[in-house]
């Protein structure tokens, strides 16, 4: 190749909008395929504040006009947005006469959009599947969930390689959409130990002990979860495991996001009478989320479904101790009492078992949160799966440099 | 000259008035030495296939089968007619010269095609979501309503079959007038005004 690798990353959030780990990832993924010597252009929703079009660490970032009236609905609104996003990548790819190689899609939100570039300018697409909805739902129950189902599906079709982030995605996504094996690609997801560093020199100036006053008094240990308060992230869980753990340790509980569950979870522990023990924070702010994780005495990612868990990688790049649901790619992360303590999923005296057994045991807490740290260095790092990326990338075009699409092979339409 | 038609009805799926003009268009269009391609809708007569009046049709099919409504039904659709679109146009070695789209289904498809290969459309107008719903102004009819919107602001030019729906093409979107051409169908000058309008959009003559 003459020029370098270009691609365009479809995404429906990319920083400063976040809204779950989609944009986290592409950001990272992004900025270091960058530094890898591939051109990333990024093609995004619009977000308030954020400029129209940018360089972000080497990644060219444009962001559309995502559809603003109100929608009938999420999938109809995402559909609705994915009619302007395609109009304007087109119009960006038609600007660079076409100089993109290959179309990345993160999850069925930008599905609609990105098939439609990979048949319009006939370039391959590649698609990262996330999640999915059957595995968010625990089934498919509604047409709603059936049509979104069927666009995943649609789009694992249309990709010419699929990338999961887990082994356990991997055999979810190809028994969800029955794909063939050699379809999917397995590449983890990656923590950046620098976000938690810069804050932990703070530490040294006694700034932390103020910090952690504002959660929990000195003789508390305090115990974290970070995610969507909703039912497949189990939080419901760790709120039952609260008295069990409070018989054996005094703990405070530091519950991190929002979520359709937070109203019912806080009348659950009002009337258990351990309000005092528990806080509800909703939504912070990056900073706050940070120094949380490198105070906690304790994180807990006590979910029923998850593809990847990557509060698990941060809070082990935080070098904090983790408690985790033996479930989907928490399983692959933790090795059980060598990186952190993996507990039964939806059992509440299993996860207090756990938190307690870390909580108690100072000398097994620092064990398992210095060989974590140690390993998510070695392979959670974002320079080592954007080359992994790139990887896929050079394979996908020598494949598709053979095909009728790149004009070796002469074409059979019988128009 | 070569042309696509899109039309989300042709026969043998037939849903309201619109199937049969479009194959009289069709069958009018290849008469007078015009290249046509119609891409439309069909539960399982996909593919593409010649028909006797020399019409070539690419029927494509929804790959979501499950869908809450006509509007998350058209927005995937969208995408196969693309996919059938760019393969007639890469197939024809890139000599399209104008689509002309009939209602609102198709126009994500025609906008995303104008922006990518620079293949000018017509939005020619059948009806419009104001009359049909009445009025009604909820998330749904103002969705479609956008999408007519935004065939309206980036077509060539807007064809209407009278002079009423031409004042409220004015009236509902604001289109200028000299952009808006009444063609009406049972005219005797009916296929030479179209043939007028497609000249105009497909030349290069009149961009310059």
């Amino acid at each position: 190749m003459t020029r370098e690798l270009t691609v365009m990353m479809l995404t429906w959030e990319f920083p400063p909008r976040i809204v779950g780990g989609i944009s986290p990832h592409v950001y990272h993924l992004a900025t270091n395929l960058a530094k890898n010597g591939v051109k990333v252009y990024v093609v995004t929703c619009d977000f308030p504040g954020a400029p129209r079009h940018e360089v972000i660490d080497g990644a060219e970032v444009f962001r559309i006009d995502s559809y603003k009236n109100p929608a009938p609905d999420f999938a109809t609104w995402v559909y609705l947005m994915n009619v302007n996003m395609q109009k304007e990548a087109a119009a960006i790819v038609n600007d660079l006469n076409g100089k993109v190689d290959i179309f990345h899609a993160h999850d069925w939100l930008v599905a609609t959009a990105s098939i439609g570039l990979k048949h319009v300018f006939r370039k391959p697409l590649i698609a990262t599947v996330h999640s999915t909805e059957i595995g968010r739902r625990n089934g498919i129950h509604l047409d709603y969930e059936r049509m979104i189902h069927e666009t995943e599906s649609w789009l694992t079709y249309e990709a010419w390689k699929v990338i999961c982030c887990s082994n356990y995605m991997v055999s979810h996504v190809k028994w969800a959409f029955n794909l063939p094996q050699d379809k999917l690609v397995m590449i983890p997801n990656g923590v950046n130990t620098e976000e938690f560093a810069k804050f932990r020199d703070v530490e040294k100036n006694g700034d932390f002990n103020a910090f952690r006053r504002r959660f929990a008094l000195p003789e508390e240990k305090l115990v974290l979860f970070v995610g969507r308060l909703v039912y497949e992230k189990g939080v419901h869980v760790l709120v039952n495991a609260v008295p069990k753990v409070l018989e054996k340790v005094n703990a405070k509980f530091v519950i991190v996001g929002n979520g359709y569950m937070k109203e019912s979870l806080s009348n659950i522990v009002k009337n258990m009478g351990f309000a005092h023990k528990v806080i509800f924070t909703g939504f912070v702010d990056e900073e706050t989320l940070r120094k949380l994780q490198i105070c906690a005495d304790v994180s807990v990612v006590p979910s029923l479904f998850e593809p990847f868990g990557i509060v698990a990688l941060e809070a082990m790049a935080a070098k904090t101790p983790v408690v985790v649901s033996d479930t989907g790619g928490l399983s692959e992360i933790v090795e059980h009492d060598k990186t952190g303590v993996k507990v039964y999923p939806n059992n509440p005296d299993s996860l207090a078992w756990g938190i307690t057994k870390v909580l108690l045991d100072k000398s097994y807490a620092d064990y398992i949160r210095t060989n974590a740290y140690r390993k998510i260095c070695e392979k959670y790092n974002w320079n080592l799966i954007s080359q992994q990326t790139k990887t896929v990338y050079t394979s996908v075009l020598e494949e598709y440099s053979k095909s009728a699409w790149a004009g070796a092979v002469k074409d059979t339409s019988i128009l | 000259m070569q042309v696509i038609v899109f039309s989300w009805e042709f026969p043998p799926r037939i849903v309201g008035q619109l199937a049969n003009y479009v194959k009289k268009l069709a069958v009018q269009l290849v008469k007078n030495n015009i290249k046509t391609y119609v891409v439309t809708y069909h539960d399982y007569l996909t593919g593409q296939q010649s028909e006797p009046e020399g019409i070539k049709i690419y029927r494509v099919t929804n790959p979501v089968h499950t869908h809450i409504g006509v509007l998350t039904w058209v927005l995937t659709l969208n995408q196969e007619v693309e996919r059938a679109a760019a393969d007639i146009y890469y197939d024809a070695e890139k000599r399209i010269d104008l689509i002309d789209a009939h209602d609102w289904h198709f126009i994500p498809a025609a906008v995303t095609l104008k922006k990518a290969l620079n293949i000018p459309f017509i939005y020619s107008v059948d009806s419009l979501e104001e009359h049909r719903s009445h009025g009604a102004n909820s998330p749904f009819n103002m969705a479609i309503k956008s999408i007519e919107w935004l065939g309206m602001y980036e077509a060539k030019r807007v064809t209407v079959k009278s002079e009423w729906m031409k004042n409220e093409v004015f009236r509902i979107y604001k289109v200028p007038l000299e952009k808006v051409k009444v063609i009406n169908p049972k005219s005797a000058v009916w296929m030479k005004e179209i043939l007028e309008v497609y000249e105009d959009v497909a030349g290069d003559a009149n961009d310059a």
